[in-house]
């Protein structure tokens, strides 16, 4: 390591340590690194890379993801997805658990946040279960796992931010269909997992509801699946790109939650503005300040330093997946979603490229490690905000959740060592460079 | 007095991130429009949404800094005492005040003199980018603002040793152990 590396390390890490916010500490760094490597205009560099970075037509898809996401999760969509999902699975033993899993899932696929997700199908479905005898840590447990599957089922913010992160490797639409397989299955093994505790601490079966009430059920579900349909039909059928598709997503869910269920209230649409703005500008500041390090990291050629360490050690692809794998999840622990892939992703895709993985089954592996670092403590979104909706503890509720967090991992590591759940449905609908 | 300067800065700033967010989701829309109803795509809609969002990302970055939004790793500093904790969050938002003043007001500055004097100019609306870029120093100037009544507070926290039963003051302003912050 040469001495604007070692500054450009330390510092970060410092910063870091002393909860200096992640995009200041990146700008920060920055601008010492390149103060390090000499002769360069530092000041007037960062703040030209942090502009250039944020300059882009794509990255308009996450404003309207993120408000369309809000009026979902305000708009009492979720109610009508859950009295959807418990026709399809309630039934079964622990159908309420199979129920909150199967929402949480359709809920990703037409939100994508899983914060939301904890916040509207939990909100719901958790003290339902309390009071169907189902254990809270075994519900808080269910629900936070559950909600990350929206980041791997498109559409997604943080696949935007990898899209962009890999600097056009992998288009936007590639990067959504990659996800599919993989969040699907990470929802089966979540469903299995809870089946399982089910049977064995007897919960109860659900309801079977009549076919004349299925029917009811699903038309009120309609409009809201529908999205699903506009959303990734339109991307899928070259009729939108993701910018376009994700202004129409806003618009129908603003109608669908403003007019049609007559869940928002219009003087409250001046909130979810402003809401969605600020959560924009927290990820567009990380993206600027993003831009600037990972100029200073490829000009210090680290992704290269780093292939050629990991090659001393093995030329295993395996094993290399297993570390990256490894090193993912510690830092996914720690750090939340967008800054861990705006800073990893420029390190680890160079590495992984001379190893032959594809950008696009690189993203979800990363994707799926970040995801189970939003249920893990010390930093944890999902799990702190589920437990609060739970009414129980972190520590309680770690005890429980161990069988979902295995569920987790072994789906990751399925796919991280076959690269055709990730790449199939891309590849047969055309979306492979 | 600097609650007082607080507010009306909120009041302002938050205001012009929501109209901007709306007339942003307006203007893609009609781009929408213009392309599969009018068969006439409009060429100014792509670059305005881009300006608009370069504008509310930068300027809801700074009210984003005032209520201590900005994602963080608040695991280390939570676990020291209360003094030492303040301490951490003078020198968190002193790291925040510098940054604003170098790089975004400075170097912000600097970049836009550079780039009105290179007179570029964006293709469909010929505005010069110098003003676009201009979100930079203007965004840095009230970053330094809710940085320094962050700094103030902190530091008259940190000096009256007395109030100790005033709670937690993580940077987030939020009660210790409830989560304020969204899956970003």
């Amino acid at each position: 390591m040469n001495f604007p590396v070692q500054v450009l390390v330390v510092s970060f890490v410092l910063l870091l340590v002393f909860n200096v916010p992640v995009a200041f500490s990146m700008g920060i760094a920055s601008v010492l690194a390149m103060l390090a490597m000499g002769d360069l205009p530092a000041l007037v560099a960062v703040a030209h890379k942090m502009i250039t970075g944020i300059d882009e037509f794509s990255l308009l898809a996450i404003p309207f993801f993120i408000l369309s996401g809000l009026f979902m999760g305000h708009g009492g969509i979720a109610r009508r997805l859950i009295d959807f999902a418990n026709v399809l699975v309630g039934r079964f033993r622990g159908g309420l658990a199979l129920v909150n899993i199967l929402t949480c899932m359709l809920f990703g696929a037409i939100s994508g946040s899983a914060t939301a997700a904890v916040s509207s199908v939990g909100g719901f479905m958790i003290p339902l279960m309390n009071k169907r005898g189902y254990d809270r840590e075994f519900n808080a447990s269910v629900t936070i796992t559950a909600a990350t599957t929206g980041l791997l089922i498109p559409p997604s913010n943080v696949m935007i931010v990898y899209s962009l992160a890999a600097g056009g490797a992998v288009s936007i639409a590639a990067i959504f269909m990659a996800g599919v397989i993989p969040g699907i299955l990470v929802g089966l093994a979540l469903m299995v997992a809870s089946t399982l505790i089910s049977w064995r601490r007897n919960y109860g079966k659900g309801e079977t509801v009549r076919l004349s009430e299925t029917w009811k059920r699903f038309f009120k579900a309609i409009p809201a699946l529908l999205l699903i349909v506009i959303v990734m039909g339109g991307i899928l059928g070259g009729v939108f790109t993701a910018t376009e598709a994700s202004a129409v997503a806003v618009l129908y869910s603003f109608l669908l939650a403003v007019v049609f269920y007559k869940e928002v209230k219009w003087r409250e649409i001046p909130g979810i503005l402003l809401q969605g703005g600020v959560m924009t500008s927290v990820v567009f500041l990380l993206i600027a300040a993003s831009m600037a390090m990972s100029w200073v990291l490829a000009a210090e050629r680290i992704p290269q330093d780093i292939s050629a360490a990991l090659l001393g050690l093995t030329h295993n692809k395996i094993l290399v997946l297993l570390i990256i794998n490894l090193i993912l999840l510690a830092v996914g622990t720690f750090m939340d979603m967008t800054p861990a892939v705006l800073i990893f992703t420029p390190i680890f895709l160079p590495v992984v490229d001379t190893f032959g993985i594809h950008p696009l089954h690189f993203g979800i592996i990363m994707i799926m490690n970040l995801c189970i670092g939003l249920c893990t403590p010390p930093v944890g979104t999902c799990l702190f905000l589920g437990c609060g909706i739970a009414e129980t503890t972190v520590t309680k509720v770690m005890r429980q959740i161990l069988p979902f967090y295995a569920a987790m991992i072994i789906v990751l590591f399925i796919c991280s060592y076959m690269p055709v759940l990730s790449m199939w449905l891309p590849e047969q609908l055309g979306l492979l460079k | 007095m600097a609650q007082w300067i607080k507010k009306i800065l909120d009041c302002c700033l938050e205001g012009l991130v929501m109209v901007v967010v709306g007339v942003l989701v307006i203007d893609v829309l009609w781009q929408v429009f213009t392309r599969y109803v009018l068969k006439n795509p409009s060429k100014w809609t792509e670059e305005l949404a881009i300006f608009l969002v370069v504008w509310v990302a930068l300027l809801g970055a700074a009210v984003a800094t005032g209520r201590g939004a900005h994602l963080g790793i608040d695991y280390f500093v939570q676990k020291l005492p209360r003094r030492e904790r303040i301490a951490a969050e003078i020198f968190a938002f002193l790291c925040i005040v510098l940054f604003a003043i170098f790089v975004m007001i400075a170097g912000g500055a600097e970049l836009v003199r550079m780039t009105l004097h290179l007179q570029q100019k964006s293709p469909a609306l010929g505005v010069a980018m110098g003003y676009v870029y201009l979100a930079v120093p203007i965004s840095g100037f009230f970053m330094l603002l809710y940085g320094a009544i962050g700094l103030y507070e902190r530091i008259r926290a940190f000096l009256s040793q007395s109030e100790a039963a005033e709670g937690p003051l993580d940077s987030a302003g939020r009660p210790e152990g409830l989560p304020g912050r969204e899956d970003l």
